[in-house]
């Protein structure tokens, strides 16, 4: 299979990235695991109201539908149930949908793989009954299947706490928010639900049952205390989605600030790789409006080596949308745009490529 | 168990499906996963790990973690949270050692 360009993942970042590029007649293929598109959108029923000018605010599940029901008409070619295993000799992406596996040569590539939850070890964290929040969402909002009845929720922050409360409407006794810090970030500050008992300077010491949980033992204030629960749901925070750039020779760099290590990019989310771009929470995890933008960032350079949009158009258009993604990122967490600038500047160092003079408004800014 | 009135979303209308589960009939709804439909007939641990003995079930539910493994119509180690439920699928648990395959793709 050939096409201009390929987009890695069926979540905001790719289908908005796919909008953008073949929304201008250019040939784009996209690649998912999964049997529908959405990526994590597709169980997310919270409004999302910090978005480009572009999208109203909407529900997580609205948004998957709106961005994947504009690309019927477009140049688009979605290869659901598909997964990236490997690349080529001459660059093309190895592909398997299980049965066969296939390359597709693309001029160029967007990996929008998103990013995983991140675990938290315990004795009897493997145990049946402990899952990630991410997945209990899914089983409540995408399969309509209760997690379990009293739930123990490991780690506070927005979307655990989102979590919960989504549970908790739809029937579940949460026993509480077990988190091992003394204080609690801004953001989780003001979502804090009285209904919902908070327990600081905590940890989950063990969990045990037959064949599932049924028992944990939490340290709370240093003294154990004993709780039957058939839940536990780890919100520790998510990581982007590394693999696709370790076969593509990307680079890498940590920001802590952006969920740890993540592909090095330039200003305009091109990688290592001059043909490999990253967008999304893959380049470093973000807000909605920030997933989206990127895509977007990502999308105009593309469009740009593909001769549809001249020099002065995209570099106007990326200047526009750097400015958005100031606004939206730093009314999220400020710190998330920072470190991204800055990994930014160490990439562009590295590789001696001169930052864009339109990139230098950006740096005054920080 | 399933959520009825669910706060957000409307029902579904989704039609039923009957499968098999260790020689077990269950049923299940269209557009289930595999993972999903065992979660709504109550069942949590999908199976054992070979060398510790250790219950495994649904983790991450995304393809990521390999928890969630079963045995779908004799194929080991399909990852139920990312397969859909069918008609007449046969669903066994993964425990114990898999059949090392012969024939057309084994040696």
């Amino acid at each position: 299979m050939e096409t201009d360009v390929l987009i890695i993942g069926a979540g905001p970042a790719g289908l908005n990235s796919a909008y953008e590029i073949a929304s201008n007649g250019v040939q784009t293929v996209i690649v998912d695991e999964s049997f529908f598109p959405g990526g994590q959108l597709k169980q997310q029923t919270q409004y999302f109201n910090n978005l480009p000018r572009q999208f109203e605010a909407q529900r997580g599940i609205t948004l998957a539908e709106t961005l994947a029901n504009r690309l019927h008409s477009l140049p688009v070619t979605m290869l659901h149930k598909h997964t990236m295993i490997g690349v080529y000799k001459d660059g093309s992406i190895g592909v398997s949908n299980g049965e066969s596996t296939f390359p597709i040569k693309a001029k160029k590539v967007i990996v929008t793989t998103g990013a995983a939850e991140e675990t938290c070890l315990f004795p009897g964290w493997t145990l049946p009954g402990v899952m990630t929040v991410g997945a209990a969402q899914i089983l409540m909002n995408r399969e309509r299947v209760l997690p379990g009845k009293n739930a123990i929720i490991l780690g506070c922050n927005s979307f655990s706490q989102e979590v919960a409360q989504q549970l908790k409407d739809c029937g579940v006794n949460i026993l509480g928010i077990i988190e091992k810090n003394t204080s609690l970030g801004r953001e989780s500050r003001e979502r804090l639900h009285s209904d919902i008992p908070l327990l600081l300077n905590s940890y989950i010491t063990r969990a045990m049952g037959r064949g599932e949980v049924e028992k944990v033992f939490i340290n709370h204030n240093g003294s154990e205390q004993e709780w039957r629960a058939d839940l536990i749901c780890i919100g520790n925070g998510l990581s982007p989605i590394l693999e696709p750039f370790e076969i593509l020779d990307c680079s890498f760099t940590n920001k802590e600030k952006l969920g740890g290590l993540l592909p090095g990019y330039d200003s305009n989310f091109k990688t290592e790789n001059s043909s490999v771009y990253v967008a999304g929470n893959a380049a470093g995890i973000t807000c909605m409006g920030g997933v989206l933008l990127t895509a977007e960032i990502a999308a105009a350079d593309v469009l740009r080596h593909l001769g549809v949009l001249n020099r002065e158009d995209a570099a106007r258009q990326t200047t526009y949308l750097w400015k958005e993604l100031l606004r939206i990122e730093t009314q999220t967490d400020s710190e998330v745009f920072y470190a991204r600038v800055a990994s930014i500047q160490e990439f562009h160092e590295k590789n001696n490529i001169p930052l864009p003079t339109s990139f230098h408004a950006i740096l005054e800014e920080c | 168990m399933y959520i009825k009135d669910h706060p957000i979303l409307k029902k579904d209308n989704n039609h039923e499906v009957t499968f098999f589960y260790n020689g077990t009939t269950l049923k299940a709804k269209h557009g289930q996963t595999i993972a999903g439909a065992l979660m709504a007939n109550g069942i949590k641990k999908f199976g054992i790990t070979r060398k510790l003995q250790q219950s495994r079930g649904l983790y991450c539910a995304n393809g990521r973690c390999c928890s969630c493994f079963v045995t779908v119509n004799g194929l080991e180690h399909v990852l139920s949270c990312m397969t859909l439920i069918e008609d007449g699928m046969e669903v066994n648990p993964n425990s114990g050692d898999p059949d090392v395959r012969r024939g057309e793709y084994g040696n």
